[in-house]
């Protein structure tokens, strides 16, 4: 298996010599060695973000009108072409209509108005930089967006005790690639705001991979098959913020959903 | 090598006692003592730095302010710490009672597999400076803007029973922060802190409400003074094996005590004025002194420090505290009080 994967890794590096100039930056650069943090692997310690439309939709969709008028453009959905391999998500006919239902109801029940914590993998393409910390004790992944933060066990790996929003991290290297195995998830978060979702039998696996100095390869293959026919992958390039002065800032939403969570509940 | 150094920071530490730290001395305090292993050089990350990475959770028991009869006593005598240690006792007890006993008032106690008190320690008082354990007093100015706070209802802190609005209760019970001060000050559970290191970061992590401060500690200046944060704006650096950890750029939102509430007695809101200055050493293997100093001079008089001991817990289980998301106590509150207001009306 491992054979079969060197090789075939050979062959893309060969492929990308040969097509440097037509493929996007993530095929590019397979055989670049990135520095190494002081655990020996490669360092993806810095803030990162992704700069892609996934965060309103997953899959290729055109510029649309948003849900509240009020707001003009600024309240828009920009057109843009899908990061799932293949195009679409091989929902299961039941999963699908559930998907319409979350869309129809996407301006109030979006978990990312509720400000909820955002979930594995949506944290990752959200409009918000996140810091990855890489110590000797295991990594940590840190969101600006709801103060969320993941903990990547990077040790004997860890069975999901209760499901939980941002599930249980088991990490491992292949490589110069991280490979995060998500289990435990509760099955609550969106994948983006036009209701794609996942149920609580999801089992995510990411794989993050450094190809130059300034951007990681992010993979993530999600396989449930309560909700689709098949595992299926979303893959994109995370950028990293070279700002020198760049830092995570509070983005402690929780006091921008109360009043749609409790404005019904207040004295009028 | 290390022995000669080591030598020489003590040498230095006996010379310049009166202008070094409380920290420094509280080190030097537990060298002195027996059986501490203080002052021993902590390991060192790879790349150099004091590791203090671990989970660091805190212990219940140590009030915010000291008994005024304590006086300038730093430690209770062996009477007070057992009657200490058998209060937490009676607590313990008390919370893994699965049902109240018939004459207690009922109120909103976890269950017992929640809580997570630990072992009080000696310490008199979390203030440790002024020498009295006692918070410095208000200005006058903070006197007034407490007193006005909603309409004269005081801060949210104090509740007093209004809940009109989400905005009538505090920041906690609204699982937005408990700010730095209070994600460290122990309570009744969920207090881990754990703490990771990277080249040129620490990250000081809070399982309640989950935090996680980066912390850079390359020298960068502040952001702009137009940014204010619930967490403010952190800057690191080491002192020997000192993490010194200076927070500025705070709101006026959160307040200085357990949960980042200021309950009874305890600290209270601050202004955007407030700087914080943490300290942390590690004096033992498994001992984090934690001291934070409070400047705050549009709120308290003059600044004030309190020290927090931190022990290390391998076996700690720090969980997923998905407060927001499981907030049915905020809808509760709400929905009570206008379902009182519509019985009250109807009569």
């Amino acid at each position: 298996m491992r054979k079969t994967m060197k090789g075939f890794l050979y062959t893309a590096a060969a492929f990308a010599v040969l097509n440097l100039a037509g493929l996007p930056i993530a095929a590019q650069n397979q055989t670049y060695r990135a520095p190494r943090a002081a655990d020996g692997h490669p360092d993806l310690n810095g803030i990162w973000q992704a700069f892609t439309t996934a965060n309103f939709d997953l899959q290729d969709h055109s510029q649309q009108a948003g849900t509240m008028w009020e707001l003009g453009s600024i309240g828009a959905v920009p057109p843009g072409q899908g990061v799932v391999e293949g195009g679409e998500i091989p929902y299961t006919p039941a999963a699908l209509a559930k998907r319409q239902q979350n869309f129809t109801k996407r301006r109030t029940d979006d978990p990312e108005a509720k400000c909820y914590l955002p979930g594995v993998p949506r944290a990752n393409y959200m409009p918000y930089p996140f810091q990855i910390v890489q110590s000797p004790q295991g990594i940590l992944f840190v969101y600006e967006f709801a103060s969320a933060n993941r903990f990547v066990n990077m040790g004997k790996a860890q069975e999901a005790g209760s499901d939980t929003w941002m599930g249980t991290n088991n990490g491992h290297w292949e490589g110069e690639t991280l490979v995060v195995d998500v289990t435990g998830l509760n099955g609550l978060a969106w994948l983006d705001r036009s209701g794609d979702f996942m149920t609580d039998n999801a089992h995510v696996v990411e794989r993050f991979t450094r190809v130059d100095p300034y951007h990681i390869n992010y993979e993530a293959t999600i396989e449930d098959s309560k909700t689709f026919t098949k595992p299926w992958k979303i893959s994109m390039p995370l950028y990293r913020r070279v700002e020198k002065n760049a830092q995570l800032l509070d983005f402690k939403c929780v006091e921008f959903s109360e009043e749609l969570l409790y404005g019904q509940f207040k004295k009028k | 090598m290390r022995h000669g150094f080591l030598a020489s920071l003590g040498l230095l530490a006996v010379v310049t006692m009166a202008a070094v730290p409380a920290v420094a001395q509280t080190a030097a305090k537990a060298a002195a003592t027996p059986g501490t292993a203080a002052a021993s050089t902590p390991p060192k990350t790879p790349w150099g730095d004091p590791d203090l990475q671990g989970i660091w959770p805190g212990n219940m028991g140590v009030p915010m302010q000291r008994p005024k009869d304590l006086g300038d006593r730093t430690a209770l005598t062996d009477e007070e710490y057992a009657k200490r240690v058998a209060q937490a006792q009676r607590a313990a007890a008390n919370d893994n009672e699965e049902r109240a006993p018939k004459d207690a008032r009922i109120g909103i106690g976890p269950p017992s597999y929640w809580t997570e008190r630990g072992k009080p320690t000696r310490q008199a008082s979390l203030i440790i400076d002024p020498p009295d354990g006692r918070l410095p007093a208000l200005t006058p100015e903070a006197q007034k803007r407490r007193k006005e706070a909603r309409g004269g209802l005081g801060d949210p802190a104090e509740w007093a029973g209004r809940a009109d609005s989400f905005e009538d209760l505090n920041l906690y019970y609204r699982c937005i922060t408990r700010g730095v001060t209070g994600s460290i000050i122990p309570v009744v559970y969920n207090n881990g802190n754990q703490i990771l290191q990277a080249p040129g970061y620490v990250v000081i992590r809070n399982e309640m409400i989950h935090e996680a401060r980066v912390i850079p500690l390359d020298g960068r200046p502040h952001v702009s003074a137009n940014i204010h944060e619930y967490m403010g704006d952190s800057r690191g650096h080491w002192e020997g094996n000192t993490l010194v950890i200076e927070t500025t750029n705070y709101t006026d939102k959160t307040s200085i005590g357990s949960n980042g509430v200021g309950y009874n007695g305890e600290g209270g809101r601050h202004s955007q004025a407030l700087r914080t200055v943490e300290r942390l050493t590690r004096v033992d293997d498994n001992t984090i002194s934690y001291e934070a100093t409070v400047d705050d001079p549009q709120t308290w008089t003059k600044p004030w420090t309190m020290r927090i001991e931190l022990k290390r817990d391998s076996k700690y289980q720090f969980l997923e505290y998905a407060c927001h998301e499981g907030n049915y106590a905020m809808k509760d509150i709400l929905s009570g009080a206008r379902a009182d207001e519509a019985a009250k009306a109807s009569k």
